[in-house]
């Protein structure tokens, strides 16, 4: 059917959809309900809502406000691991649809994440890497165990804007503090966080990172005002 | 100069007598650094029960602490159902890591079962002939007995046990379990062999509210706590030691209500204050809770600071107090640093 865009109460009831699909989107990521997730994706392709729209202010929305509901002491990382199941069932949907408008120009920059030499700890690290998704950047995942030297080669690859270091275990922010002024030199361009439980804003100023976050949700805000 | 009035095996046995020792006892959960001090490679304290504890006594009679003497690792488990374990022999690795978790999906966690020999699973002969050394030294003999969530993170993986956490719930009931019943069957290994009286069973549990929230921690971390606890105290165990790993405040209810026997000891992190601790476990000797950081980043002078605050702080508590890091010595801390704990008991901790 088409719809007449000057009309007012066509362009009222497309908004109300669109309002309605975003809720649903919403709502999926934050009760952890993947089938809905994709459900409501497809009930957002059919309405029409932009892609772009339907992941930053559906899904991403909910992801957002688990993130803050975790801060806040109300939820807990195995309610953020459904969610974010959910969340990449909605975008198993909507991503192809965004590669395919061209509209990867909105992305906040590029990101090479991973947990470093000699450890496998990473669900720290996948919070982080799924905030920073949500927050809009370009992700290049290197796992856990990574070879230190392997950092700089991705972020050479990729023009990396943002490389993201995790380590869960004394001996392993070791391997940090060790390769951070080889980093900074080879990838003069590249800010660089990190993050994990033993390491703290204190240490990462004195190694000379640019930037820590205590939590997934802190580290994608520091990440957006290293890009900004 | 040494002004101290007991040595450190009567110091640990007016520990657990519940008497007064001379000063704050200085315990040590210290394990790859005991390798490292000895000039041996850190997996050594991990997959050699003679090495292991070679390295223990010689950083023990270096230090001059008080104890502790033991083996195993937070993240044990998986190796016990088939896993693949890695030990710490490569550059930056500092404990034993899962290769290959057991169970890589749902019908795996279903069809996990006990190991028929429980004495060769794993680990457990390494741990079984550490012990068998311990005793032959005089020393209390230990044995890991969980606990159960921790390990069955690294018989799952972290991630996946979480997902089913929420959304199989009974499936994570049933992989527990099964980890509650084979560590019971380890410790009657150890009960058979050596008998209650000299066993210190110890749990090593990471938990935290960083991760779980204290509801999931009553359903699915506490009921087996309870199980093992209870298990081991009725048959006369004679200490209990818990490692409540991290921020675990909201836990505490749980932790609280469990049996630890004739002499519980109860190990804190920096995120849980000594004084709740004691409020927490007013009959149980409490262990803490040095940052652990701190003494591989910090100063010397940074150390000792630290250790004042924590021996002012806890030395007054009725059921006893012990200084020791808020978890393991970091393998690479500076000697310097460490040294200071010792030190500042001497200096800080006379009764």
């Amino acid at each position: 059917m088409a719809v007449d865009s000057n009309n007012p109460q066509h362009q009222q009831a497309e908004d109300a959809t669109e309002q309605a699909v975003l809720e649903r989107l919403k709502h999926a990521v934050m009760e952890g309900d993947d089938k809905a997730a994709v459900e409501a994706a497809e009930a957002a392709v059919v309405a029409g809502v932009d892609p772009q729209k339907a992941i930053m202010e559906g899904l991403a929305a909910g992801m957002n406000e688990m993130g803050r509901l975790y801060e806040e002491g109300e939820c807990y990382v195995p309610e953020l691991m459904v969610a974010a199941e959910a969340l990449y069932a909605g975008l198993g949907v909507l991503q192809p649809l965004v590669l395919g408008s061209g509209a990867r120009d909105a992305k906040k920059g590029v990101v090479v994440i991973g947990v470093v030499q000699g450890d496998i700890h990473d669900i720290g690290k996948n919070l982080v890497k799924l905030m920073l998704e949500v927050s809009g950047f370009e992700i290049h995942d290197l796992g856990r165990d990574v070879a230190m030297e392997r950092f700089v080669e991705e972020c050479q690859r990729v023009n990396a804007d943002l490389l993201c270091l995790s380590a869960l275990m004394t001996t392993t922010i070791i391997a940090i503090k060790d390769y951070l002024p080889e980093f900074k030199a080879k990838l003069p361009h590249t800010k660089i966080m990190i993050g994990g439980a033993p390491l703290n804003q204190q240490l990462a100023d004195e190694w000379g990172a640019d930037g820590y976050g205590e939590n997934a949700m802190e580290a994608a805000r520091v990440a957006l005002r290293l890009v900004a | 100069m040494s002004c101290d009035q007991m040595t450190p095996q009567e110091r640990w046995q007016a520990l657990v007598n519940g008497e007064r020792p001379d000063r704050v006892p200085c315990l040590q959960f210290m394990l790859g650094h005991t390798a490292v001090v000895s000039g041996r490679p850190i997996a050594k304290v991990y997959d050699d029960a003679a090495e292991s504890l070679r390295c223990q006594m010689a950083a023990m009679q270096l230090y001059g602490h008080d104890g502790l003497v033991l083996h195993g690792w937070a993240n044990a488990g998986g190796a016990e159902f088939g896993g693949e374990i890695e030990f710490p022999y490569r550059k930056y690795t500092g404990a034993p890591l899962m290769k290959q978790n057991p169970v890589q999906n749902e019908e795996d966690a279903w069809n996990l079962k006990v190991p028929e020999d429980v004495a060769s699973a794993g680990t457990i002969p390494t741990a079984l002939a550490f012990s068998r050394l311990q005793y032959e030294a005089g020393l209390p003999v230990t044995v890991q007995v969980g606990s159960p969530l921790t390990w069955a993170g690294s018989v799952c993986g972290e991630e996946r046990l979480m997902l089913w956490i929420i959304k199989k719930p009974d499936l994570v009931h049933h992989v527990l379990r099964v980890i509650t019943d084979l560590i019971l069957r380890k410790a009657d290994l150890w009960l058979r062999e050596f008998g209650p009286e000299r066993l210190m069973a110890f749990d090593l549990c990471i938990e935290t509210n960083k991760l779980y929230s204290p509801k999931q921690f009553e359903a699915f971390a506490s009921p087996y706590l309870k199980e093992i606890h209870d298990y081991l105290t009725e048959r006369g165990t004679s200490i209990f030691l818990s490692h409540i790993c991290g921020e675990q405040n909201k836990n505490l209810p749980y932790w609280s209500q469990l049996s630890f026997g004739k002499r519980g000891m109860i190990s804190v992190g920096k995120e849980i204050a000594l004084a709740t601790a004691a409020a927490s476990f007013p009959e149980c000797v409490i262990l803490g809770n040095v940052d652990p950081v701190l003494v591989q980043e910090g100063t010397p002078e940074m150390v000792r600071a630290l250790c004042r605050e924590c021996i002012l702080e806890g030395k007054g508590h009725p059921g006893g107090y012990a200084l020791m890091t808020g978890c393991e010595v970091p393998p690479q801390a500076p000697p310097v640093n460490v040294g200071q704990m010792v030190a500042a008991c001497r200096e800080f901790g006379r009764y």
